[in-house]
């Protein structure tokens, strides 16, 4: 009852079992991972089962990093996510800027494309990225991955800029212009401050989006130093033996970074998602 | 350019040209690294090719041939079936959960929070969570049914076509609900009070308020995630790759799967390029659909 007065009716008595449910069908996969990851081999494979460690050990934690090149994975995601997103963001946000304040030939179909992109099967891209990248020798390299992680950031980056540049009213712009700024220094002096949420939610999407990403990382790269870490632990499952508590250790680091994004900025990465829907 | 300048006053020109300028970045990233591969891919589609030494020009053979080839017709009724299946499941569990939310319940942040947490998890992670639960001999899940006695031998589920089937969507509505969840929440938030309270004068109990002023206040929100869900679904990949590798036989064979071991286990490129192309065309086919749906978009 903290918001009565934003709260749509009252709670009806089956919600709190209904929540308590769903909430068990969350948490059950989610716990018995971290189970998992804490139990050594042989409560590993222990029958009957064993829902939680007898002597929990974070043996399964460093292991990865000495069995496995798990360091090569982590820097690797790290370099081609970061650049990929920050590229992405520079451009979206000139264009974000460019498509909500002027008029210009072609700016509907470069809309119309932006949407366009969202339906594009990825495997079609990746045919071709194939092809373009061992022609350019950039096949199994960091820096082709970063090229094709920007060109699926760099369509929805855009979009979500437009969106937050059209929240921002026009008058600020109309009175520096009054007060003499041309377009490029009222951009950046004026309107890009007050973007900044906006700019953080969008990399932090676009972050989300290539930290994810499993099909173009599985066929653009084959040697170990260069693979991601979805990739990485992926391909710990085609193993002859499947180390689970190191593999549900792995998935654990891979989600950590995830979870302290959302931690700090649920606030702006839930108005930013939902703005464009809702507004409009 | 020059001959819209014309027309308009100087001040209108020079606003123009500043807008191209800001744009123009974006523009010549996207045309080089989104337009000119997606036709390049088309190109290939009309090639009998490995991409490297040999180009037989055969025009639209393998669109021809993928149409009626029944192993490719029948991995788009799979992933069609997929992608509707798993939508409704968002749609059903999100909007749910959505309503019960956004009453005035207890706890709403720490319930909140916990239900957006599959959401955080990257879909790799998901697909090796739940193929470790539905492990025949180690999973939890055959534990917890021996356990109450609902089975008496271990299933290996992901071996069995249709259990495997349920598994990838149950999977993908895990992962996927909280976006749909969040949609709705932030919808049923702006819809003005009053219209619930004026259909509570009119007598309308919970129920007719929902299906009469929630749900469709909800329908433009709603509209738009369910084409733009139903397009990302169709064109899944990662959750059943890693869970099923899209078998047993071909069971949860979808079409991303089908292209990928086109192209990169039988090396068929221009046939898998034709595939992508048909899946394209009926990805576009969304595409317009949302943009019916949400016409001031474009305005």
């Amino acid at each position: 009852m903290s918001k009565p007065s934003s709260a749509i009716g009252g709670a009806h008595p089956l919600f709190y079992p209904l929540l308590l449910v769903a909430c068990a069908i969350v948490m059950v996969p989610v716990l018995w991972m971290l189970s998992t990851s804490l139990k050594n081999e042989t409560e590993l494979f222990r029958d009957p089962l064993l829902l939680w460690p007898e002597k929990p050990t974070l043996a399964a934690f460093r292991s990865v990093f000495q069995d496995y090149p798990f360091g090569a994975y982590i820097r690797n995601s790290l370099v081609v996510v970061i650049c990929a997103t920050a590229i992405s963001l520079a451009f979206s946000t000139l264009a974000g800027y460019g498509l909500s304040r002027f008029r210009f030939g072609g700016r509907g179909a470069f809309l119309a494309f932006l949407l366009l992109s969202q339906m594009f099967p990825s495997v079609m891209l990746i045919i071709p990225y194939f092809k373009i990248l061992k022609s350019a020798g950039l096949l199994d390299s960091r820096l082709g991955l970063i090229v094709t992680y920007v060109s699926f950031t760099i369509p929805f980056c855009t979009w979500m800029m437009y969106g937050y540049f059209r929240s921002i009213p026009t008058e600020l712009d109309e009175a520096a212009a009054i007060d003499g700024c041309g377009a490029v220094r009222t951009f950046f002096t004026v309107i890009l401050p007050l973007a900044l949420p906006g700019m953080v939610a969008t990399s932090v999407y676009a972050f989300i989006t290539g930290w994810n990403e499993y099909l173009f990382a599985l066929i653009l790269t084959n040697s170990e130093e260069q693979k991601t870490l979805p990739v990485g632990i992926g391909q710990l499952i085609g193993q002859y033996r499947i180390e689970w508590n190191e593999l549900m250790a792995a998935s654990i680091y891979s989600t950590i970074p995830l979870m302290i994004f959302f931690l700090f900025l649920q606030r702006y990465l839930i108005s930013s998602l939902t703005a464009g829907a809702v507004k409009n | 350019m020059a001959r819209e300048a014309g027309r308009r006053s100087p001040a209108a020109a020079a606003r123009s040209r500043a807008g191209f300028a800001f744009v123009s970045p974006a523009m010549l990233v996207m045309l080089l690294l989104v337009a000119y591969p997606l036709a390049y891919g088309m190109y290939i589609s009309l090639f009998r090719t490995n991409l490297l030494n040999r180009w037989d020009f055969v025009g639209l053979t393998f669109f021809v041939q993928s149409l009626s080839d029944p192993g490719f017709l029948r991995s788009l009724f799979i992933t069609a079936l997929y992608a509707i299946l798993v939508v409704s499941g968002h749609l059903l569990v999100g909007v749910t959960l959505a309503v019960v939310l956004a009453s005035a319940i207890r706890l709403q942040v720490l319930f909140r929070a916990i239900l957006i947490l599959p959401w955080l998890f990257p879909e790799v992670v998901v697909a090796l969570i739940f193929r470790w639960i539905f492990d025949p001999i180690f999973g939890l899940l055959n534990h917890v049914l021996e356990t109450i006695g609902l089975i008496s031998t271990q299933v290996a589920w992901l071996d069995d076509p249709t259990w495997a089937f349920v598994a990838v969507v149950g999977a993908a509505v895990w992962k996927g609900y909280p976006l749909v969840m969040l949609l709705a929440l932030a919808g049923l938030q702006s819809i003005p009070r009053d219209r619930y309270e004026a259909a509570a004068l009119d007598g309308a109990g919970r129920f007719a308020q929902f299906r009469y002023v929630s749900l469709p206040g909800l329908a433009p929100i709603l509209g738009v995630a369910v084409i733009l869900e139903f397009v990302w679904w169709f064109k899944h990949f990662t959750i059943v790759w890693l869970m099923t590798k899209g078998g047993p036989v071909d069971a949860t064979n979808v079409v991303s799967i089908d292209i990928y071991r086109t192209a990169f286990q039988s090396f068929d490129f221009g046939r898998a390029s034709a595939m992508a192309v048909i899946v394209l065309f009926i990805c576009i086919a969304f595409a317009i659909a949302y943009r019916w749906l949400v016409p001031d978009e474009q305005a």
